[in-house]
């Protein structure tokens, strides 16, 4: 136990306000809460690692109560190490190690992605999957890319005198949605700016929900290598999921250990980039007209990373555009968690509050960072749901990137 | 390092900020809003308090706040309520339009304070509630019913009954009854019952449970978790459906006015524009002469440099981290601004002592324009504006002021930054 943990642990105050921000205990009382399952528990930990609640397994690891506490207190890591001894006691479903493994999927679907999107809409074998394997039968399955982004982005002729930065796609833009990386790779085009890409693994964070936390804390050491070899060689590193870029910089750190003050500094949102492009006058603010009114949902990953909505300035400067920010909390989807059967009813009542803003503010288009929140809202509402990348690649030049 | 510019930064998102930041937006100005965490005020009854108790005689209730306020003025110049009070009336009217634009109206009675049960059954004085609290004049009610929640724990109706009874407040024949009603099970935290009851079909079946218990003339109690949002109508359907006024009384935190009161001011501040960063800690700041150049925040162990015009401290006092301590000494945490400590002994001997504790009264001082100034008055930085729990000399869990200096300070604030010239 590290000294700056006990002091984390000793600044709760009990005061619950992360109680009443967790957006899972706001609908049912199946999970026992952030405070209970973390600060209060981690008490005992102190000397019984295996105090750990069995409701652990309903955090979703949102992290809205790392974001709603005025004292400090790494709540979500204690609960994340929490259902990391939980599962390292009483093991993990075979379900939640195939849900954990994302990458595994990836590639697996690699061999037939049509096929796999369409047994993916089959009910009969849905219903056998949910019966079986717990995985919910409503559920909408992310569908698979007929190829992956890596495959997709051809490097066009490196230019050694442009400025280049490494883009670390993580897997869902990979292997479900190439068209966001594309659209990064053709904004930073328009800037004057080469997009580089590499092999990496999954985040991990799959794994960390799941509680499995000893693979994900080699994904991280390898991960943590590639990136800082880049770093090293002077690159910017670029990321387009919220949850990938927390999850590298921040949790790498909190779970594990691992010294991530270069990423910290280095690693940017596509948008923060951006953002800090324009600051130095070195944006190509020539935008084409968009004349549309979308909703905006920010992902509660976004959310933990402390920095606001870097899209916002950005895409304030693309004319006719209207963006409305939806404000209605968690998605509920979480990454694997609305996926399985008993957390399926919850994932949706959490959802709902999205589902209502769509309706009240009468948009039929959603933008929003984290590929999970996309299927989710548009689960929830059918809206169409894009990256933020994709409406500014749009409003770049010509190109179908809002075509769905 | 990222940068963000703004014309406004609204350091902490508790009432006084939140009001400030409304208050500067509606004037045109861009403004950045960051906090370390939520704000104290969803931990807040969701009352606006402005003064309780009369200042001749503390044990009798104030009859006219703002009049007595006044008169505070003059005994007591160091009072926060002293720089203030040339935008209280226009600050609370302020604060009443921006709820009453969303859907969740904040009543006076007429001029005087309410004089509101709680859960316990005591009677607390406040100036401004949200309608569903809103009970009005405990003497003309000849019946009340309470009602409690199995599932909730936090609010046994007996014990309101009982103290309630006890407390002279009634009329003579005024018959008190308790009722337990089930929501469906399980033990439940205050925002998960208040989730479950914005459910039509759980709200039927507690009307169908308390319907039989209903007597001619009853006003019935509840404990405050009658709906999740600011605008929701759980209160008003289950008035409607039961044909009886219905009102929730003050509980301990989490208790749902506040909350409500908190996501309706950021829901606000955000419709206006308002960049609204929760999550993201000030630790430092440049001063150059007397003007504060730029102010370092760290998010999730990234660091932010903000750049703005005006910067509105809202930070709070030492529970929230704005104020900090080491035994005899204090001062403000992001600037270093000094905190007249004294040689008096900070707290009382008893928790509950009736002079209260003295480190609520600890904070920065300030000139009529809410700029800090040291002891000669000589003002230490120009564009930094203080507001809330930050300010000294109030003692609020005494006086009844909180919310009241709050909404007047940070109103103040948020105009003096909108005025602030480029």
């Amino acid at each position: 136990m590290s000294s700056d943990h006990r002091f984390a642990l000793d600044n709760c105050i009990k005061c619950s306000i992360c109680v009443s921000h967790c957006p899972v205990a706001r609908v049912t009382d199946k999970f026992a809460g952030p405070k209970q399952n973390g600060p209060d528990l981690e008490r005992f930990r102190l000397e019984e690692p295996a105090a750990v609640h069995s409701s652990i397994g309903y955090c979703s690891n949102c992290k809205g109560c790392d974001v709603a506490c005025p004292s400090g207190v790494a709540i979500s890591a204690m609960n994340c190490r929490a259902k990391g001894e939980y599962v390292s006691l009483h093991g993990a479903s075979l379900r939640d190690k195939i849900l954990a493994r994302v990458e595994w999927m990836g590639k697996a679907a690699r061999l037939a992605p049509s096929l796999v999107n369409r047994l993916a809409g089959f009910q009969p074998l849905r219903l056998l999957a949910e019966k079986m394997l717990g995985v919910s039968a409503v559920m909408t399955l992310p569908r698979y890319a007929e190829k992956t982004f890596l495959e997709l982005y051809k490097s066009k002729n490196i230019d050694e005198k442009k400025t280049k930065v490494l883009y670390y796609p993580g897997c869902y833009v990979n292997y479900n949605a190439p068209e966001v990386g594309l659209a990064l790779a053709e904004v930073l085009a328009h800037n004057n700016i080469q997009l580089e890409v590499e092999q990496f693994n999954c985040c991990g964070l799959p794994l960390i929900t799941n509680g499995l936390l000893d693979m994900a804390r080699d994904q991280a050491k390898n991960n943590l290598e590639k990136l800082q070899g880049y770093i090293n060689k002077g690159y910017h590193i670029i990321t387009t999921c919220p949850s990938c870029n927390l999850t590298l910089r921040r949790e790498y750190q909190k779970l594990f250990q691992l010294n991530t003050d270069s990423l910290n500094e280095k690693m940017l949102d596509a948008f923060e980039y951006l953002g800090m492009l324009l600051q130095q006058g070195k944006m190509v603010a020539r935008f084409e007209e968009l004349p549309l009114r979308i909703g905006y949902h920010q992902p509660c990953h976004l959310k933990a990373a402390g920095c606001g909505v870097p899209s916002r300035e950005i895409l304030q400067l693309i004319p006719g555009l209207r963006v409305e920010d939806l404000d209605a909390g968690c998605c509920g989807l979480s990454g694997s968690y609305g996926f399985k059967k008993e957390k399926y009813a919850i994932s949706q009542e959490i959802g709902r509050n999205g589902f209502n803003a769509v309706k009240e503010l009468g948009v039929h288009q959603v933008i929003s960072e984290c590929g999970m929140c996309q299927l989710q809202i548009h689960h929830l509402t059918g809206a169409a749901v894009y990256h933020p990348l994709q409406v500014l690649a749009q409003a770049c030049g010509p190109g179908r990137w809002l075509a769905k | 390092m990222m940068n963000k510019y703004a014309d406004v930064l609204i350091i902490g998102a508790g009432l006084s900020g939140l009001t400030a930041a409304a208050k500067a937006a509606e004037q045109g100005k861009k403004v950045m809003l960051v906090a370390k965490g939520m704000g104290a005020v969803g931990l807040s009854s969701g009352c606006i308090d402005l003064w309780g108790y009369n200042l001749k005689d503390p044990n009798q209730v104030c009859q006219e706040p703002v009049a007595e306020i006044a008169g505070l003025c003059t005994m007591n110049p160091q009072h926060p309520y002293a720089r203030l009070q040339d935008v209280l009336e226009e600050s609370l009217l302020f604060f009443r339009r921006i709820c009453h634009e969303n859907h969740n109206p904040y009543l006076d009675n007429r001029g005087g304070n309410w004089l509101l049960p709680t859960a316990l059954g005591t009677l607390r004085p406040t100036y401004l509630v949200p309608a569903s609290m809103a009970v009005g004049d405990l003497q003309q009610v000849s019946c009340f019913l309470v009602v409690g929640f199995r599932e909730l724990k936090d609010f046994y109706p007996d014990v309101l009954v009982a103290n309630l009874k006890k407390s002279g407040a009634l009329q003579a024949h005024c018959r008190l009854n308790s009722l337990m009603v089930s929501a469906g099970g399980g033990e439940l935290s205050p925002n998960t019952l208040a989730h479950r009851l914005e459910n039509p079909r759980v709200l039927v079946r507690i009307v169908d449970q308390i319907k039989p218990h209903l007597l001619p003339g009853a006003v019935l109690l509840f404990p405050p978790v009658l709906g999740e949002r600011w605008d929701s109508r759980v209160a008003k359907n289950l008035a409607e459906n039961l044909g009886h006024p219905v009102y929730e009384v003050a509980n301990i935190p989490p208790a749902l006015p506040g909350q409500r009161l908190q996501q309706m001011l950021l829901h606000h501040v955000k419709g206006q524009g308002v960049e609204v960063v929760i999550g993201c800690t000030v630790n430092g700041a440049r001063v150059a002469g007397k003007r504060c150049t730029e102010v370092q925040a760290t998010g999730a162990g990234k660091k932010i440099r903000i750049f703005a015009k005006t910067v509105v401290l809202a930070t709070g006092s030492f529970l929230g981290g704005g104020l900090e301590s080491e035994p005899g000494k204090a001062w403000e945490s992001i600037f270093r601004l000094p905190v007249e400590t004294g040689r008096e002994k900070w707290s009382a001997r008893d928790f509950l002592a009736m002079e209260g504790h003295l480190f609520n009264q600890k904070g920065i001082k300030v000139n009529e324009y809410l700029q800090p100034v040291d002891d000669q008055g000589q003002v230490i930085i120009e564009n930094v504006l203080i507001t809330g729990a930050n300010l000294a000399g109030c003692n609020y869990p005494i006086e009844k002021c909180g919310n009241g200096v709050a909404v007047a300070s940070g109103y103040k604030a948020g105009k003096l930054a909108g005025e602030a010239g480029e």
